[in-house]
């Protein structure tokens, strides 16, 4: 019995995704390093997979072919059903060739998902496209870990993968829960842009510079990011992307908002995607700093003069600062130490200073985004 | 002893066996041991002869050893290092180890095999860079995995009274294990390991050298979560209880000791940096106490090859908050002198005389609002005692001690 609670406890050493990949890798070359399975499934799904949804009723309303959509049993469209993602189980075989895309096969399949599907402008609500680009997106992963895929197809599934998971982030925040989980979307975007960063580590990569930094700004104030980025050649770490990235880690480092929110305003839509998440505990804390450093009965701090350090509206400004226990009156706030509190209301949300990234979206489509044309 | 023959040495292993003489079957087993250089014994199929002499498993596992010696001999450490797991099986499949029940006499032979099987997963993976094969990190993930299962075999002995337990032998390999794991990056990897170690009821009881390794890489570990408090407990733990001839071991320490200290206020003297050839932070020293922001930046630059591969780059950059305190504590006391020349209020002061000061630093794009930020936070950890009036645009600061010591902030 304790031996099994110690397998819990002390499981494997890998991290959580990489973990998967490299236990598959290692079990694989035990067994025999010849034998990698190689897939010979040339459509977006393998035919058996679409037959048995279709008898079982489980295709999303996305794959069905129009005109059936009513019938008992809506019939495929096999130009946009595409392979869910299925958790492996024992006595599951899921190494069949017949089942599996080859690299070729999985970039088309990730084109499709994000110019049919994520960049639709007719499929509503964006939570269902979601929904169903991040499972197939899945699977597309699942197929590449299986066939060992390594190279610039892998590469390229990846970046588009991290750069759809990172404007999820962003577009679906504030959402609830029901319809998306930011927490599994952290654990997906984390898993891909590690395995990516491992990628990039052998040859020359065209796209390295801008993921390197959005993998920064992502893991604001993370030492192990940083020191991985220091390790870099000078020719990465040097670039601009990387060079703003390190200024804004930083400015949080040494703990000065205000540099951090100026800096912010340099980057591009999807790093500012990427640093989304850091920015209203980046506001907070100056606001935490501000309440201590001004905290005298006789000073007051003109509002809008606070509003542009925090690049909010005045509006806006005034509500988070009640949010957090400073008076506001008219013009003016009047800081103290005394009453700051962490904010406990909920009806304040990110979702509601995203003014910022809205004005540098404007008319970048979600394709342009995904496949990094800026 | 260096040049017995194969059947003398299966002999001394035999007795060592019976006698269950731990130490001697490890130094038999061990490559920091003389006879591994002997070539009568280095044989590339020795199985034979060792079936002769010695019961199973032991006959397998000194047959895989005596292979590892041959394929040292030939400098070829990815065979070697093959050669080794099959040695390490014994003990952490169970096999001779857990047939052992409620005894630890063969934990010195754990030790020395585990041991060696670091070493050669180290060698074995530079080999198979060279020739452009293999990831970094591969074997020694590898090699870790063997190492937890002997871990377990371990922390799972509960039956065992403590002085027979095979718990003793729980940190020697967690030591180990922080080695493979702070060399291949994955430091969250140890934080089951630090949790086992401290509920153990053992851990005050096990060997000084083995406390100073713990005590080492756990505070290296509470360096890089930014809990400096445990940082420096557990660091100058190790640093204090270093064997004096480790002169070595003593310059790490301090290499995370010393900026882990700095950000709590201690400066260094140069004499200790000198004694442990450690000038690299002279200057950063300097600057620090200074309040020279400017030659600050400059140290970091000059040096930052050797706090880079140190991993403490980004430590030492923490150093700039108490930079700017005491900067700061300098402009104050030169206005000081010069208002109290002109009957002026000493303890308010105009927020520009802290931007010239910053620009004079060539702190890049900086402005008045950057200024109230970097006071506020100052103010905010307790640096400095005042406030700032945006109005006025001063900095009003106590009139007792507006600079409490770094030591007594943190």
């Amino acid at each position: 019995m304790s031996r099994e609670i110690h397998a819990k406890c002390f499981p494997s050493h890998c991290t959580r995704g990489g973990g998967r990949r490299q236990k598959q890798r290692c079990e694989g070359e035990a067994k025999s390093s010849v034998s990698v399975p190689r897939g010979t499934c040339m459509t977006m799904c393998p035919a058996y997979e679409l037959r048995q949804r279709e008898l079982q009723n489980r295709l999303h309303r996305f794959e069905v072919l129009t005109g059936t959509e009513h019938d008992r049993l809506p019939r495929a469209d096999v130009s946009c059903t595409v392979k869910e993602y299925s958790r492996p189980a024992a006595g599951k075989d899921s190494t069949r060739a017949t089942d599996l895309r080859p690299p070729d096969i999985l970039l088309k399949t990730v084109y499709y998902l994000v110019d049919d599907i994520a960049a639709s402008s007719t499929l509503h609500p964006w939570t269902e496209v979601y929904s169903f680009v991040f499972d197939r997106l899945r699977s597309v992963r699942q197929d590449m870990i299986i066939q060992r895929i390594s190279g610039p197809e892998c590469v390229a599934v990846l970046e588009r993968t991290v750069r759809f998971l990172l404007f999820a982030s962003y577009r679906l925040c504030g959402q609830p829960l029901r319809l998306f989980d930011s927490c599994i979307n952290d654990t997906h975007l984390q898993e891909c842009l590690s395995w990516l960063l491992e990628c990039y580590r052998e040859g020359q990569h065209q796209h390295q510079e801008e993921f390197q930094a959005l993998s920064l700004l992502y893991n604001l104030g993370s030492a192990q990011a940083v020191q991985h980025v220091l390790e870099l050649p000078g020719s990465v770490r040097l670039s601009p992307p990387v060079r703003l990235a390190l200024a804004i880690g930083r400015a949080y480092v040494e703990r000065n908002p205000v540099r951090l929110l100026r800096l912010a305003r340099r980057l591009d839509f999807l790093q500012g995607c990427a640093l989304h998440r850091h920015l209203l505990p980046c506001r907070r804390d100056l606001l935490l700093l501000y309440s201590h450093g001004h905290s005298s009965r006789n000073c007051r701090f003109p509002i809008q003069k606070l509003a542009d350090i925090l690049s909010l509206e005045s509006s806006l400004t005034a509500q988070l600062c009640r949010a957090h226990g400073i008076h506001v009156g008219g013009e003016w706030v009047i800081f103290s130490k005394g009453s700051f509190t962490e904010s406990l209301s909920e009806e304040l949300q990110c979702a509601q200073m995203h003014r910022l990234l809205e004005d540098k979206q404007q008319d970048l489509t979600v394709s342009d985004i995904i496949h990094g044309v800026a | 002893m260096a040049h017995i023959t194969i059947n003398q040495y299966l002999q001394q292993v035999l007795e060592a066996i019976d006698t269950r003489d731990g130490v001697f079957c490890a130094e038999l087993l061990s490559f920091k041991h003389p006879h591994v250089a002997n070539p009568r014994l280095q044989l590339s199929s020795p199985e034979d002869k060792c079936q002769q002499v010695l019961e199973p498993p032991y006959d397998e596992m000194v047959a895989a050893h005596l292979r590892c010696t041959y394929a040292v001999a030939n400098h070829d450490f990815v065979e070697a290092y093959k050669c080794q797991t099959v040695v390490v099986q014994y003990p952490s499949l169970g096999g001779t180890f857990q047939a052992h029940k409620e005894e630890n006499w063969a934990l010195p032979v754990m030790f020395a095999v585990t041991l060696d099987l670091r070493i050669f997963a180290n060698n074995a993976e530079q080999q198979l860079l060279k020739k452009g094969k293999g990831k970094v990190g591969d074997m020694l993930e590898k090699a870790a995995e063997q190492l937890m299962s002997c871990f377990r075999v371990c922390a799972s002995d509960n039956r065992a009274g403590i002085d027979d337990s095979k718990k003793w032998g729980m940190l020697f390999l967690v030591n180990q294990l922080f080695k493979i794991y702070f060399k291949i990056n994955k430091l969250h990897l140890c934080k089951p390991l630090i949790r086992a170690i401290d509920s153990s009821n053992l851990k005050d009881d096990y060997s000084m050298a083995q406390r100073v390794t713990y005590k080492y890489y756990v505070g290296r570990k509470a360096m890089f979560d930014s809990d400096f408090k445990l940082a420096e407990d557990y660091l100058s733990f190790s640093f204090q209880h270093s064997h004096r001839s480790c002169q070595r071991n003593k310059r790490l320490i301090l290499i995370y000791l010393l900026p882990v200290k700095m950000l709590l206020g201690h400066m260094p003297t140069n004499q200790l940096l000198r004694k442990y050839d450690l000038l690299q932070f002279a200057d950063v020293t300097k600057a620090v106490s200074e309040g020279n922001l400017l030659l600050l930046n400059e140290a970091l630059t000059k040096h930052e090859t050797f706090f880079i591969r140190c991993g403490i780059f980004l430590i030492l950059e923490k150093l700039k908050i108490i930079t700017y305190r005491n900067l700061f504590k300098k402009v104050i006391s030169l206005s000081c002198c010069f208002s109290r020349y002109h009957l002026l209020k000493t303890h308010q002061l105009p927020l520009d005389a802290f931007l010239v000061a910053l620009k004079m630093m060539q702190v890049e794009e900086v402005d008045i609002d950057e200024v109230q930020c970097i006071l506020a936070n100052l103010i905010y950890m307790g640096h400095i005692k005042g406030y700032i009036s945006h109005q006025h645009q001063k900095l009003v600061v106590s009139k007792q001690n507006p600079f409490p010591p770094l030591s007594s902030v943190s």
